[in-house]
């Protein structure tokens, strides 16, 4: 979180739900703007170069998704988090496909909402042609899909590199275990048992066993992160 | 009521308007009888009469005028002609002979053929006589008229029309009888489907339509009206059960919490028990909102009717990353997931749907069964079939089919995670992709294969329009 206090735009009609939008997002480096109907979040979104903005769904006057289409259409294309306390099969599909860019399913953890947020203000920023990620010892190599540690291969299975290089991607930065099921494996739902943990816990032991420091950490009931240390 | 139903009834309309159209057509029957029974006897009528007047003609050609009174007097003392009718007047038309009184002052052309009423000579009654008639002028200045009496036909006509009317009362009273009758009936039996319907909206679904046995439409439509109300009730019973289990699901974790929070409540305040309290709090409220959410999902899937999100899928891809997402936990436990394919097996299908299932069963298996877990993916004659197989207890015969309802849990396994919403998931996406759900005996463990449609067509299926408009 570096730099000037990034603006967020939150179109949220529910007053409690908004206050807590607005306190988490500002204790974590945002300065949130709250928009409480449609009319508000469009001319607020037409007039303000935001990082990123949350939308919900059922507002008094408009549907979430339609804000988003018509700040689209104007040519807006801050990235919209679309929050919905509707089911995710269809809606999910219709939201990603007016231009949402992420979907969140109510009930959420506010660590969840910031985890979201932050990755999505950070696409926006980073866009680096690399060959080869580092972090720490920790060397990915982008082209032939192997990592390495201090030099020594570590064999990963497919889907274990694709775990660690959306980890290391994010480096220093929280994932939640619905932003890798979705990022790593494709699907849209909430994982609903702990088998991702054990997965994460299958490379963390091929990453970290017998190594001068842990790469991958656990933040408790919201998910993980790499960073060299500490 | 019910009368003023019969009177709006359609039905009544309708025979109203049949009673119509046939009182028409019988009135135009009668019409025709009498138009023609008519004709009929006023053609015989002439053809008489002008067969009897050229007899009379050829006696006046042969004898003259004295020959041909003759021949007159003669006629009517023999009767010649039934009903017959002569006069012979001279040019004044004075009478000279015959039974007529005097010539009929409408006849006073020189020829012609005419309906004509005449007094009879030295009749008793003063009633003139109907005569159908022809006369003629004779070379000689007289005139002869000959006529037959056709009386009898407006005695017809009157016979005709007390027939008409009488059939036409009779017809109107047969067919009101018949008319309120079947209104009656009609209205009585949708009377009864309406009564029922009203008993349902006030007391509930337990009311029935009655069936009188008669096997006819009246007594289809009610059996077919009472089949959805049974469906109707059977649903309901079932929406209640999952009521009832949900309230019971979450109200036993939200009793707890409010339990633990109000004993908080009383005791003296110490962070470290507070810190504990509320990460165990939010511990249970996430399980609760899993629950939520999983039913929600389950009720989401069934509630589906268009399939905008499917597409063609790799079934064994799927499996594949399924199988290896879970050996990680199987290794954990010492065991392992073991997956098998022979190669893309593809189905129609939403891929996330596919996965979450799959998943429920590979969990069940690691979870509740034992040994390694067999993941298959097959393509045969019958359809793309994954299959998961465990060495574990198995699930005993009779519990098969509750399995897949909600909230159910097999006995043993109500000590171990889990909601009993995993196989209703899996149920409501095998409906949604028409498959099918299969359970045998793996001797030991249990097997569970779900056995999918085959593909017909080439590609993606089309994604359906966006249907909301936008409102800038």
């Amino acid at each position: 979180m570096t730099g000037a206090r990034r603006r967020i735009l939150v179109v949220e009609d529910d007053p409690e739900t908004a206050r807590q939008l607005v306190e988490s997002l500002a204790t974590s480096g945002y300065q949130a703007d709250l928009a409480v109907n449609g009319g508000d979040a469009l001319s607020r979104g037409r007039s303000t170069d935001y990082a990123v903005m949350t939308v919900d769904r059922m507002l008094p006057d408009i549907d979430g998704i339609d804000i988003i289409r018509c700040l689209r259409n104007d040519g807006i294309v801050t990235p919209a988090l679309i929050i919905s306390a509707l089911g995710e099969i269809d809606d999910r599909v219709r939201g990603l496909r007016a231009g949402g860019d992420d979907y969140l399913v109510k009930p959420f953890a506010f660590a969840e909402l910031l985890a979201r947020v932050e990755a999505l203000a950070r696409r926006s920023a980073t866009v680096v042609k690399e060959t080869v990620l580092r972090v720490g010892d920790l060397e990915l190599d982008l082209v032939s899909r192997t990592a390495n540690r201090s030099g020594r291969e570590i064999e990963l299975l497919p889907r274990e590199y694709r775990l660690l290089e959306y980890l290391v991607r994010n480096e220093g930065h929280v994932v939640s275990r619905a932003m890798l099921l979705q990022h790593v494996w494709d699907l849209h739902f909430d994982p609903t048992t702990n088998v991702i943990d054990v997965y994460v816990g299958r490379l963390r032991r091929k990453i970290d066993t017998q190594q001068r420091y842990p790469l991958i950490h656990t933040v408790r009931g919201v998910g993980y992160y790499v960073r060299a240390s500490g | 009521m019910l009368l003023a139903k019969t009177l709006r009834s359609s039905t009544l309309k309708l025979a109203l308007a049949c009673i119509g159209i046939f009182g028409a057509v019988v009135f135009a029957l009668f019409g025709y009888v009498y138009w023609a029974t008519v004709s009929h006897v006023r053609s015989r009528a002439d053809h008489a009469v002008a067969a009897e007047y050229s007899v009379l003609q050829a006696a006046f050609d042969a004898a003259g005028r004295r020959g041909l009174i003759a021949s007159i007097e003669q006629h009517i003392a023999e009767q010649r002609l039934a009903d017959g009718y002569y006069l012979l007047a001279d040019p004044s038309f004075a009478p000279v002979a015959g039974n007529i009184e005097v010539w009929p002052s409408e006849l006073s052309g020189p020829r012609g053929s005419q309906d004509v009423g005449v007094q009879e000579r030295n009749a008793e009654s003063q009633t003139p006589v109907l005569l159908r008639t022809k006369f003629d002028t004779l070379p000689d200045g007289y005139r002869l008229l000959v006529g037959t009496d056709i009386g009898h036909l407006s005695q017809f006509a009157g016979k005709m029309e007390a027939a008409l009317a009488g059939g036409i009362l009779l017809l109107l009273v047969l067919a009101g009888f018949a008319t309120t009758a079947v209104t009656r009936r009609t209205v009585g039996r949708i009377e009864a489907i309406n009564a029922t319907s009203r008993a349902i909206m006030h007391d509930g679904l337990g009311r029935r339509i009655p069936v009188r046995g008669t096997r006819d439409e009246w007594d289809q439509l009610a059996e077919n009206l009472n089949l959805m109300l049974d469906r109707i009730e059977a649903l309901m019973g079932e929406v209640k059960q999952v009521t009832d289990n949900v309230a019971h699901d979450l109200r036993t974790p939200l009793t707890r919490l409010r339990g633990r929070l109000e004993k908080a409540s009383h005791q003296e305040f110490d962070p470290e028990r507070s810190r504990a309290l509320v990460a165990d709090t939010m511990r249970e409220l996430d399980v609760v909102l899993t629950i939520f959410s999983s039913l929600l999902r389950i009720s989401r899937i069934e509630g589906l009717n268009s399939r905008g999100t499917f597409s063609v899928v790799d079934l064994a891809q799927v499996a594949g990353e399924v199988a290896e997402l879970f050996d990680a936990a199987a290794e954990a436990k010492g065991r392992r997931v073991k997956f098998e394919s022979g190669g893309r097996v593809r189905v129609i299908g939403d891929r996330d749907l596919l996965f979450d299932a799959i998943s429920n069963l590979i969990d069940n298996a690691v979870t509740h069964g034992g040994g390694n877990v067999q993941v298959t993916v097959r393509d045969d004659d019958q359809g793309p079939t994954v299959s998961v197989a465990d060495r574990g207890p198995g699930i005993p015969l009779e519990e098969r089919k509750h399995v897949l309802k909600r909230f159910y849990r097999i006995e043993r396994s109500r000590s171990s995670p889990g909601h009993g919403l995993g196989l209703s998931l899996v149920a409501a996406v095998v409906q949604l992709h028409r498959a099918r759900l299969e359970m045998e005996d793996n001797g030991p463990g249990l097997k569970i294969w779900l056995q999918f449609q085959p593909v017909i067509t080439e590609g993606s299926l089309s994604v359906a329009p966006e249907a909301s408009g936008t409102r800038c």
